[in-house]
């Protein structure tokens, strides 16, 4: 044997043993646990808020023509984390007004397959995805290709001057249902 | 016949693993590595500070998750992982104390060093691998410090990179390289966070490998009090003896750091980086000795303190095992050793004293800590809105008052001050309707810190009387602004005197709200000074029962919103200093 140690000791070195395994565990997961919930953090809490107002989009009712889509950003101030921006692009929506008396509608440029900028074929008179070719009428309808769901609209409103206001919201990808996130 | 029992299938996993990896042989050889003369606590001083740099390292990992090095950044997202992020203040709490425990800890095992002789011959090149070590962790708390860019943290890396820039020839070089430009930027913090989160873990962990390898390569040094035959007959393996005593001082070392997260209330943040203010800056407790060192330096001399003393006492440690030939490993037998190991201390701890003393002492010094500390919780506050992308210092933006003072400077600030030196058109707001604003009014309305900058034809001539008089008359006019601390006795003289006729302030001015139809030559003195009345003066100076036809000053009802008005209202009644009566009360 490689140490002179006495044969009654045999039981306490197997308490020792047990006793120095288990300590180290213990400071194991004393450390692991409180690390683990400080990276779940965006689970708890969401981590970017863009707000819920309406946000003016610069263009009024009478410049979205019936048939021609027009694309316009929304600017609004954004809570990223620590830092709050008061204006920055948070996104962008397609106006559309299908004939002349019907209202504005929005939809946003989001496709609701994966994400990719939906843009607007002219020649076909169709919004199309770029990435994988899902097709959608002016009423967001999808026509053909992956998509699970329709073009995402967006809440209008229209305030005094006739200038469009817009609700900007992201929803989940890849679901039949529009859910917001 | 006797099968032997087949080994379970668990079993044969293990083996099969083993016979791939080795990998519990080699943890078997860790665990069964002999301690001479037995396990102590003395001995588990090393594996504790390698635990605690463990700790170090999930805690610093953990918070790269979240913090974002720039100088427009650091800040911010240290204040977020603070104040808002789920277990940020104990992470960091931890990560804070915990390097100032696994210096404390590495010192104590340098101490243990020395006193065992662990130095000497053949282990030379493992005691220069440790102070390696040393000094790696010393970066690493120079360049984490500076991190969070605050005040604390901005201004010490101030003075370190000035004392790197003195030194001869490469100096300007090395701080350029060091601070990423000819000035304090991004690159500064961005530099500072790339050498704590790559250069320095990647030399800590070759160096730790290394001092590891050569210790077990060496053996331990047995303690110099036990003779040959004792340290072999005491002798144990590793496992488990020395590993719980690691264990349970480990254990106690985070319990120690825990508590001080607890009762500190975290890592603690100073206002954000502010190049602007006069920080009275001092160094990381650690580099304090150094700082008073330098007190007894000055001018051309101060490279002594700075570069050349440290210089010296650093090459004398790391030559110790070539000056300390000697065989004995009793620490009694090597003067030398020894002698330079106490003196350190003494002059370490006797620097640490001093300085601390006169810091305690200099009322000027806390007054400013205090306030820091005040300082620093308004901004943590403020930045639960978001901080702007412009950086740290524009939290103070998010504060109600700054919007405040914008809007003062915009609208008011051309005619009135707010310095306590004089306006361009109109009073100056400094300590506005305090009790010596008021009796100096009274003395000289017409004086250039009242209204004599409006230039009025017909204005307020000056009250004469004892300074008793004047006193209590000021008193009268306190009272009205709706102050707490009025004093009794005054306003009782002023009545038995009839003093506001007697000097002929009822003439123009009235102060009771039933002689309305009595002088209205001057502003009603009636609530003067209260927000309310403030407000009717911002709102429409020229009115009957304020300055009438002689009003200078344009009424801004209508230009500015009721919520504005009474904003500027309250700023102004607030220019008041809390008079030490007051702030009793």
């Amino acid at each position: 044997m490689l140490y002179d140690a006495p044969a009654n000791t045999d039981q306490r070195r197997g308490f020792l043993r047990s006793v120095t395994t288990w300590l180290g565990g213990l400071l194991g997961a004393v450390v692991t646990l409180p690390g683990l919930a400080f990276l779940a953090h965006p689970l708890r809490k969401d981590t970017v808020d863009a707000g819920k107002d309406p946000l003016d989009v610069g263009a009024t009712a009478t410049q979205v023509k019936p048939g021609q889509p027009v694309m316009v950003d929304v600017r609004g101030e954004l809570k990223d984390a620590w830092m709050r921006t008061p204006d920055v692009k948070l996104g962008a929506c397609w106006l559309v007004r299908e004939k002349e008396q019907d209202p504005v509608k929005a939809f946003s440029t989001v496709c609701p397959h994966l994400g990719c900028g939906v843009d607007w074929a002219p020649e076909k008179k169709q919004f199309v995805c770029p990435c994988h070719d899902s097709y959608f009428d002016l009423q967001g309808k999808v026509l053909t290709g992956p998509s699970p769901r329709g073009l995402d609209e967006l809440d209008v409103k229209v305030n005094e001057g006739g200038r469009l206001k817009v609700a900007y919201r992201r929803f989940r990808l890849g679901t039949a249902k529009k859910e917001e996130v | 016949m006797i099968f032997p029992p087949r080994p379970s299938k668990i079993d044969q996993f293990k083996a099969w693993l083993e016979d791939r990896t080795g990998l519990g042989g080699a943890l078997a050889s860790l665990m069964n590595q002999p301690v001479p003369g037995g396990a102590s606590l003395w001995r588990a001083l090393g594996m504790v500070a390698a635990l605690l740099v463990g700790l170090e390292f999930v805690t610093g990992v953990l918070l790269a998750f979240y913090y974002a090095p720039s100088a427009a950044t650091a800040w911010a997202s240290t204040a977020f992982i603070e104040d808002q992020l789920w277990f940020g203040s104990l992470i960091r709490g931890v990560h804070s104390f915990g390097s100032i425990a696994l210096i404390v800890v590495s010192g104590l095992h340098l101490v243990q060093v020395v006193l065992f002789g662990a130095y000497k011959r053949p282990r030379e090149a493992n005691w220069i691998a440790g102070l390696l070590l040393l000094l790696v962790l010393l970066g690493f708390a120079l360049s984490g410090y500076g991190l969070p860019w605050d005040q604390a943290g901005y201004w010490a890396k101030f003075v370190e990179t000035s004392i790197l820039s003195t030194t001869p020839v490469v100096g300007p070089m090395l701080e350029a390289i060091v601070q990423g430009g000819s000035r304090y930027g991004h690159y500064t913090v961005i530099h500072f966070y790339a050498v704590h989160v790559f250069i320095l873990p990647a030399a800590l962990a070759l160096l730790l490998t290394l001092h590891i390898y050569w210790a077990r390569r060496h053996k331990l040094t047995p303690p110099w009090w036990m003779d040959p035959a004792t340290v072999s007959r005491r002798t144990e393996p590793y496992f488990p003896g020395q590993a719980l005593r690691d264990l349970s001082l480990f254990a106690f070392a985070l319990a120690v750091v825990v508590v001080f997260v607890v009762v500190k209330k975290g890592a603690g943040l100073e206002p954000p980086a502010d190049p602007a203010s006069n920080y009275m800056a001092r160094p990381e407790w650690y580099a304090i000795p150094l700082y008073q060192l330098r007190m007894y330096f000055e001018g051309p001399l101060e490279i002594v303190a700075t570069m050349i003393i440290p210089g010296i006492v650093g090459a004398l440690v790391f030559a110790l095992p070539f000056l300390d030939r000697s065989h004995s490993l009793s620490p009694w037998k090597r003067p030398l050793a020894t002698g330079g190991l106490v003196a350190a201390l003494v002059i370490t701890a006797v620097l640490t004293t001093l300085s601390v003393r006169k810091d305690r002492a200099d009322v000027a010094f806390q007054k400013h800590r205090a306030e820091v500390a005040l300082e620093g919780l308004r901004a943590r506050d403020l930045a639960k809105r978001g901080v702007l992308p412009t950086g740290g210092i524009d939290v103070f933006k998010n504060d109600p008052q700054f919007e405040v003072l914008s809007l003062y400077k915009e609208k008011c600030g051309n005619c009135h001050g707010l310095t306590g030196q004089g306006g361009d058109e109109g009073p100056d707001f400094a300590d506005y309707n305090s009790r010596s604003w008021i009796v100096s009014f009274l003395k000289d309305p017409q004086g250039p810190l009242f209204m004599g900058p409006a230039k009025k034809k017909k204005g307020m001539k000056p009250v004469e009387g004892t300074d008793e008089e004047l006193a209590a008359l000021a008193e009268v006019v306190y009272a009205q602004t709706g102050a707490k601390d009025v004093k009794p006795e005054l306003l009782k003289k002023a009545k038995d005197s009839d003093l506001f006729s007697e000097k002929d302030c009822d003439s123009c001015h009235y102060i009771d709200e039933g002689d309305k139809d009595l002088g209205n030559a001057g502003p009603s003195l009636f609530q003067r000074g209260t927000i309310d009345y403030v407000v009717r003066v911002i709102e429409a100076p020229d009115h009957e029962t304020l300055y009438g036809e002689k009003a200078k000053m344009p009424g801004f009802k209508g230009k500015l919103t009721p919520e504005q008005i009474r904003l500027l209202a309250e700023f102004i009644v607030g220019m008041k200093k809390p008079s030490a009566t007051a702030a009793a009360n």
